[in-house]
């Protein structure tokens, strides 16, 4: 357990700026998620904290003291491979036991060890295999059994159930927010899934071309967005941005006309959650009214898109919506709807 | 495929060619492996004499004295080979300008022609005017003087030391390839896991190489076995028979005393000893494949 904080840490490819000067601090026992699109730098983020990518510039400190030139196996983690990493002579238990071994663990503590970690990862009947003879989501789960095996200062999950079925992955899941509460270890998640980012962290880093452009729980980050692009990244379906412009405190966009309480200005975009909006019949108080243009039933509720001329709304309905595509339908926020007003040009919030 | 008849047909002028330089002269080697033929007395096969050719060879010194010197040069040759082709691999393994400068130097002595190599470090180590001779004399005054090539010992490790020479640039290139084909994850995986850089290699990195470093000793060895130019250029097989490997006491019984159904009863023999290994080799990689392709 220890607390992770990067000072104005910069990396470098060549002249390629991967990941640009900027401070993080990770607090003792958090759960920090690292979320962004494919090539954000994340995992180059996490190879410098592993000690397996050279730091061009800035300080990397645990637990307190300044680990820059320290090698790997010095630091006392334990990280999950993008790509597994697996030592592909070894079984699945030797894989397992590896960390254990090198850590002069006798044979018995180990067999436990690793039989009790394969039931955790639901790989108990697997564990004489070699990974050539697992699946990809199988290999993945050695991967992970291999990091959990020991209690380390600090978990690196580099996209860790990146491969495994839906069920699956909602299972690991719990099971990994469950060894989170019972070990407390710091741990530092990679994903690309917004999913997995709002379920299992403390706090979230949006990353965006490697720079962290919000920091803050879950909540805030679904609630709160800095900029368009948080906004557009969370939330599944993504949140409705609508370009338009605010004058005498109303918003007007095609089809769209609503209050707001802001200063007049051009070129804004008005953002609002598909599950803050209400469907109402065509003619009632509609404050954006489209033709129906997709239904589609995800089991517990619709998703419905209306559209008005350049102008496209995604509404969440109750299961049981229905009506005929092209129908005229109007939208109004729910009671206690959050607008999320951004500037057009920058991206940020207003 | 319309045109079958005709595609055999063109196939007939490769064949006709292998036949007569390879597949005739084989067959007739093992032919006259079971006559008496002495070259100086007949010019045609002489009678079917069973496998005394073969039981001869265990009880003829010169074939025995062969049978060993080939031992030693061919485990001392493969040894080192590997061992430097696999350092050296190592220490190429990083790219940058430097590396690949080495690289490309490193192909020079494998591009050298092995009669040639002989040739050159005959003079090389002429005790008169041999550069390597003189400079070592120079450095180490105890070695002044030393009649390198008169010593059955020290021709036999000149001979292995050009073969070295010779042979570990390519081993170099292979074991360059095996290292590029270990994934980066699985050392790096080590590192965090706590294993030091001596345990990461002989421990996740040299069993990863299984597969290329038992190509590499395969193929060494079966050309060690072969090894005869550096014999004739070199040491002659001398001094005495102490350099005589078994290719060139064959070449010596069918060319120099024209006995040849003994020499191809040899040859044979030789024959069998790298089919062996081949299907030693073989039988190796099937059952590695599984272990090699996760
Ligand atoms: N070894 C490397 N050399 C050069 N560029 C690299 C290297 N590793 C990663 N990059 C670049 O750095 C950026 C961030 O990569 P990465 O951290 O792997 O992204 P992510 O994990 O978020 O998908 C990418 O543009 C990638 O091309
Ligand atoms: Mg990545």
């Amino acid at each position: 357990m220890a607390e992770v904080k990067l000072v104005d840490v910069e990396k470098r490819y060549g002249s390629f700026l991967a990941v640009p000067k900027q401070s993080l601090t990770i607090e003792e026992g958090e759960f920090l998620v690292l979320l962004g699109p494919s090539g954000c730098g994340k995992t180059t983020t996490m190879r410098m904290i592993a000690g397996l990518e050279e730091i061009t510039a800035g300080d990397l400190m645990i637990g307190g003291e300044r680990v820059n030139d320290k090698p790997p196996k010095d630091r006392d983690i334990a990280m999950v491979f993008q790509n597994y990493g697996l030592y592909p002579h070894m079984t699945v238990a030797e894989n397992i036991g590896y960390p254990l071994k090198l850590r002069g663990f006798n044979r018995q503590a180990r067999e436990a060890r690793v039989a009790e970690t394969a039931e955790k990862v639901e790989l108990g009947k697997l564990l004489k295999r070699r990974p050539s003879e697992l699946s990809g989501g199988q290999r993945q789960r050695v991967a992970l059994a291999r990091a959990i095996v020991r209690t380390p200062k600090l978990f690196l999950m580099d996209e860790p159930l990146s491969n495994l079925d839906a069920k699956l992955r909602v299972t690991m899941r719990a099971e990994l927010k469950h060894l989170h509460h019972e070990l407390g270890v710091t741990t530092v998640y990679v994903t690309h899934d917004q999913m997995e980012a709002m379920t299992l962290a403390s706090r979230v880093a949006v990353m965006r071309k490697g720079r962290i452009v919000q920091l803050d729980t879950p909540k805030m980050i679904y609630s709160e967005p800095a900029n368009l692009f948080v906004a557009s990244f969370i939330g599944s379906p993504p949140m409705n941005l609508i370009d338009g412009v605010i004058s005498q405190g109303t918003f007007t966009a095609p089809g769209v006309n609503l209050p707001v309480s802001a200063a007049d200005r051009g070129n804004v975009v008005l953002g609002i959650r598909p599950e803050e909006l209400d469907l109402v019949p065509a003619d009632g108080e509609g404050l954006f009214s489209g033709l129906l243009y997709a239904l589609e039933l995800t089991g517990e509720s619709t998703l419905v898109t209306l559209r008005e001329g350049t102008t496209v709304v995604c509404a969440r309905g109750g299961a049981d919506f229905d009506a005929p595509i092209g129908t005229r339908c109007a939208l109004v926020p729910k009671a206690g709807a959050r607008l999320h007003l951004f500037d057009k040009d920058s991206g940020e919030r207003v | 495929m319309r045109d079958r008849p005709l595609s055999y047909l063109l196939l007939v002028p490769a064949f006709l060619i292998v036949l007569a330089t390879t597949l005739y002269p084989l067959a007739y080697s093992f032919v006259i492996a079971f006559r008496e033929w002495d070259l100086t007395k007949q010019n045609r096969p002489g009678t079917f004499v069973g496998l005394d050719n073969f039981t001869y060879a265990f009880t003829e010194p010169g074939f025995l004295n062969s049978l060993w010197v080939t031992t030693i040069f061919v485990v001392t040759s493969v040894v080192l080979t590997l061992f430097i082709a696999m350092s050296l691999a190592l220490l190429l393994r990083r790219t940058g300008r430097m590396h690949t400068f080495t690289r490309i130097i490193l192909i020079l002595p494998f591009a050298m022609s092995p009669a040639l190599i002989g040739v050159s470090y005959r003079f090389m180590f002429n005790p008169e005017f041999g550069v390597i001779a003189k400079g070592l004399g120079a450095i180490f005054p105890a070695l002044q003087g030393v009649p390198w090539l008169a010593s059955p010992d020290l021709s036999m490790a000149i001979l292995v030391l050009t073969d070295v020479w010779h042979w570990s640039p390519y081993m170099t290139f292979m074991c360059l390839g095996g290292l590029a084909s270990v994934p980066r994850e699985t050392e790096e995986a080590a590192r965090i896991d706590g294993a030091s850089g001596f345990r990461i290699f002989f421990g996740i990195v040299l069993p990863q190489m299984k597969g290329v470093l038992m190509v590499v000793a395969v193929l060494k060895t079966i050309f060690a076995l072969k090894m005869f130019d550096q014999v004739v250029t070199l040491t002659g097989g001398g001094p005495g028979n102490s350099t005589e490997t078994l290719a060139y006491f064959i070449f010596n019984v069918g060319f120099k005393w024209y006995d040849m159904g003994y020499a191809s009863a040899l040859a044979w023999i030789l024959t069998g000893i790298m089919m062996l290994i081949s299907i030693w080799y073989v039988r190796m990689l099937l059952s590695e494949r599984k272990v090699a392709t996760a």
